[in-house]
C-alpha cells in the first residue's frame, strides 16, 4: 500500500509539472517551450517572455496549484469529519459563507468611507482572508451542528441551498458596495485563479501551509473517527477536540482560497475519491498528499482549458469544473455504498 | 482485576439513575454474561464500565486504577469494546478496520511495528476473518462485520473486553462460534470478557458468572446454575406467556396464557 501511495504520488507530481509547463507556454501569446524554461531559470530569454511567464502566468498557475491542493485536503478532512462522501467546502456552503464574509466586509468598508476602503486595499491580504475565514468558520459550525441531525443527502441539499442563498446575498451586497466605491476583482465571484497578484501568493499559501500541518497532525485520530464516535473514543480519541482541530484545519485551508480565488467548485469533492481509489485505503494520512496533488492537477487542468488560446475568452473555471465534476458526483450518489446506507 | 465499588450508573437527565449500589469483582480469565430484558440497563452499565460514560456514583477499577480517571490513551490500551452500533465508513477495508485497533499503541503517524503486526495477525487467525481482509467493510455481511469488529477488539490486546449485544444479527451457529471464541480468549489471554446478550441458552451454558438485571433496578450475580435454581432468571424474564424452567434450563410457553380456541 505504501508503494501504491508513493507511485501514484510520483505520477501525479510528474503530470502536474508537465501540465504546469504546458500552461505557461500558451495564452494570448504563444511561447516556445525553450523560452518558457529559459524565463523560469533566468537564462536565455527575452524580457517580454520573462515578464509574461513570471508576472502573469506563473502566479496564476501557482494559485491554481496551491488552491487545488488546499481544497483537495479540505475535502478529505470534511468527508471524514461528516462521514459523508459528498461533503466538501463547496458542497456544504463553506465557500459561499466565506464569500459572504468578504462581501460584507467590502460593503461595510465602502459605506464607512474612503478611509476604510483604502485601509482595506492596503491590508487586502490579511483583511479579506480574515473576513473569508469568519464566514467559512460560521458556515462550517452550522453544518457540523446540522450534520448530527440529518442524513448525508439532506445535508448536501441544505449545504447547496445555503450556498445559493449566500451567493445571492453576496451579489446584492457587491452591487451596493460598487455604488459606494467598494470593489472586488471581477472574476472572483465566479472563481478564477487569474486575479491572484504575485504579492498575494504569500497570503494565499501561508494559512494553507499551517492548515496542511494541522491536517497531518489530526490524520491518525481522524482515521479512527471513520468507525464512528463511540469506537473512536474507545480508541482513546478526544472526539470534541478532534472536531475543532479538523474544523480549524479546514478553515485555514479553505478561507484563503475563497478570499483570493472565489468559490472553486467540485475540486474538493472529487479529489478525495480520486485519492482513495489510488491509495486503495481510506486511512487519512496517505490520502492527504494524494488528494492535494489530485486537487492541484484538477484545478490546474480547469485553468489550462479556460486559458487555452480560444478565439474568444468565453469559458469560466466553474463551468469546466461543473462539466467534469457534476457527472462524477451523480455517479457517487448512485453507486457509493456509503450513500445508499443513509436511505 | 475488575472491581465495581458501590457503582451507580445512569444519566444526569430525566432518565435518572438506572442501576445503583453495584459491588462486583471479576478475575482474569472470567467470561461474564450480562443478561436482562431490553431497557434493563445492560448497555448503560457496560458503557460505564468501559469508561465511555461517567458513573453517577462509585468507581470502576481495572487493576486497581479508576477507569474514569485514566487518560483516554491509557484506557484505550486496556479496554476494547464492540457495539451493535453500525457506522458507514467510505472506502475503509476490513484490514484497515482491524489495524485501527493498534492506534493507541502507535506513534503520531499511526505506522505499525512488528508487535502491532503480530497482534493483528493473531486476531485475524483467531477470528477467521482472513478470507475477507481485502474487502470493503461496507460490503461484508452482518455476521462477517461483527466478526471483524471482534477481530479489531482482540487486536487491541485489552485487559478487559466489553461486548454489547454483538450476537443480535447472527444465526445460531455463528452465535455459538463467537461465544465459544470469546470464552477461549478469556481463558488463554487471562482477559476479563464482559458480554451482554439476549441469548439466554448460550449464556447459561458458557458463562463463568452471570450478572442478571431484573429491569427494576435490581440485580443478582452468580453462576448460571445457582441463578436458574434460585429462580432469579425466572423473575427477570417471565411474562404471562413464557416461563423459565430451571430443570430444563430454557423457557417454556404457557399454553393456558396463549389460549384461544
Amino acid at each position: 500500500m505504501a508503494a501504491r501511495v508513493s507511485t501514484s504520488g510520483a505520477a501525479l507530481l510528474a503530470s502536474l509539472a508537465a501540465l504546469s509547463l504546458l500552461t505557461l507556454t500558451y495564452g494570448q501569446i504563444a511561447l516556445p517551450l525553450a523560452d518558457t524554461v529559459g524565463a523560469l531559470t533566468g537564462t536565455r530569454s527575452s524580457d517580454l517572455a520573462r515578464q509574461i511567464v513570471l508576472e502573469i502566468r506563473l502566479p496564476r498557475v501557482a494559485a491554481a496549484i496551491i488552491a487545488g491542493a488546499a481544497l483537495g485536503m479540505a475535502g478529505v478532512l470534511m468527508q471524514a469529519l461528516f462521514r459523508n462522501p459528498v461533503a466538501d467546502a463547496w458542497s456544504l456552503g463553506l465557500l459561499a459563507g466565506g464569500q459572504l464574509g468578504v462581501a460584507l466586509t467590502v460593503t461595510a468598508a465602502a459605506f464607512a468611507g474612503p478611509a476604510a476602503v483604502s485601509f482595506l486595499t492596503f491590508f487586502e491580504g490579511p483583511s479579506i482572508t480574515l473576513a473569508a475565514a469568519t464566514g467559512v468558520a460560521i458556515a462550517a459550525l452550522a453544518m457540523l451542528a446540522l450534520g448530527r441531525r440529518v442524513g448525508a443527502i439532506t445535508l448536501l441539499v441544505i449545504g447547496l441551498m445555503l450556498g445559493f442563498t449566500s451567493q445571492g446575498l453576496t451579489s446584492v451586497l457587491l452591487h451596493f458596495a460598487a455604488r459606494a466605491g467598494g470593489r472586488v476583482y471581477g472574476g472572483w465571484r465566479d472563481a478564477s485563479f487569474a486575479g491572484v497578484a504575485p504579492s498575494a501568493l504569500a497570503w494565499l499559501s501561508l494559512p494553507i501551509l499551517i492548515g496542511a500541518c494541522v491536517a497531518v497532525a489530526t490524520a491518525k485520530p481522524l482515521s479512527s473517527l471513520l468507525l464512528g464516535e463511540t469506537y473512536a473514543r474507545s480508541l482513546g480519541v478526544k472526539v470534541t477536540s478532534l472536531r475543532y482541530a479538523v474544523l480549524a484545519a479546514t478553515v485555514l485551508l479553505v478561507a484563503p482560497v475563497v478570499a483570493f480565488c472565489g468559490p472553486v467548485s467540485f475540486v474538493g469533492l472529487i479529489a478525495p475519491h480520486f485519492a482513495r481509489a489510488l491509495a486503495g485505503t481510506a486511512r487519512i494520512l496517505p490520502l492527504l498528499p494524494l488528494a492535494a496533488l489530485g486537487g492541484a492537477l484538477l484545478a490546474l487542468a480547469g485553468d489550462a482549458i479556460v486559458h487555452a488560446p480560444w478565439e474568444q475568452h468565453f469559458l469560466h473555471l466553474n463551468a469546466i469544473l461543473a462539466i467534469v465534476g457534476a457527472p462524477v458526483v451523480i455517479l457517487i450518489l448512485i453507486f457509493s455504498p456509503a450513500v445508499r446506507q443513509w436511505r | 482485576m475488575l472491581d465495581l465499588r458501590s457503582l451507580a450508573v445512569g444519566y444526569r437527565n430525566t432518565r435518572g439513575t438506572v442501576l445503583s449500589g453495584i459491588d462486583l469483582a471479576a478475575e482474569p480469565g472470567d467470561f461474564i454474561c450480562i443478561l436482562g430484558r431490553n431497557g434493563s440497563g445492560k448497555s448503560t452499565l457496560m458503557r460505564t464500565i468501559a469508561g465511555l460514560q461517567t458513573s453517577l456514583d462509585g468507581v470502576v477499577l481495572l487493576d486497581g486504577e479508576g477507569v474514569a480517571a485514566m487518560r483516554p490513551a491509557t484506557r484505550a490500551r486496556r479496554i476494547a469494546v464492540v457495539l451493535t452500533e453500525r457506522q458507514f465508513n467510505p472506502g475503509l477495508r476490513v484490514e484497515d478496520v482491524i489495524a485501527l485497533a493498534r492506534q493507541p499503541f502507535t506513534s503520531w503517524r499511526g505506522g505499525l511495528t512488528d508487535d502491532d503486526r503480530a497482534a493483528i495477525a493473531d486476531a485475524v487467525a483467531v477470528t477467521g476473518v482472513e478470507p475477507f481482509l481485502r474487502r470493503f467493510f461496507t460490503d461484508v455481511s452482518d455476521g462477517e462485520r461483527q466478526r471483524v469488529m471482534i477481530a479489531r477488539a482482540v487486536a487491541q490486546t485489552p485487559r478487559l473486553l466489553v461486548l454489547d449485544e454483538i450476537t443480535a444479527f447472527l444465526d445460531l451457529p455463528s452465535r455459538m462460534e463467537i461465544m465459544a471464541l470469546l470464552r477461549s480468549q478469556a481463558k488463554q489471554k487471562g482477559q476479563v470478557v464482559l458480554l451482554s446478550s439476549h441469548d439466554l441458552d448460550l449464556s447459561l451454558q458458557l458463562a463463568d458468572s452471570v450478572w442478571l438485571l431484573d429491569g427494576d433496578g435490581g440485580f443478582s450475580v452468580g453462576t448460571p446454575e445457582a441463578l436458574s435454581e434460585s429462580g432469579s432468571i425466572g423473575r427477570a424474564f417471565d411474562t404471562e406467556a413464557i416461563r423459565f424452567s430451571p430443570s430444563q434450563g430454557r423457557f417454556e410457553i404457557q399454553m393456558s396464557a396463549s389460549a384461544s380456541p
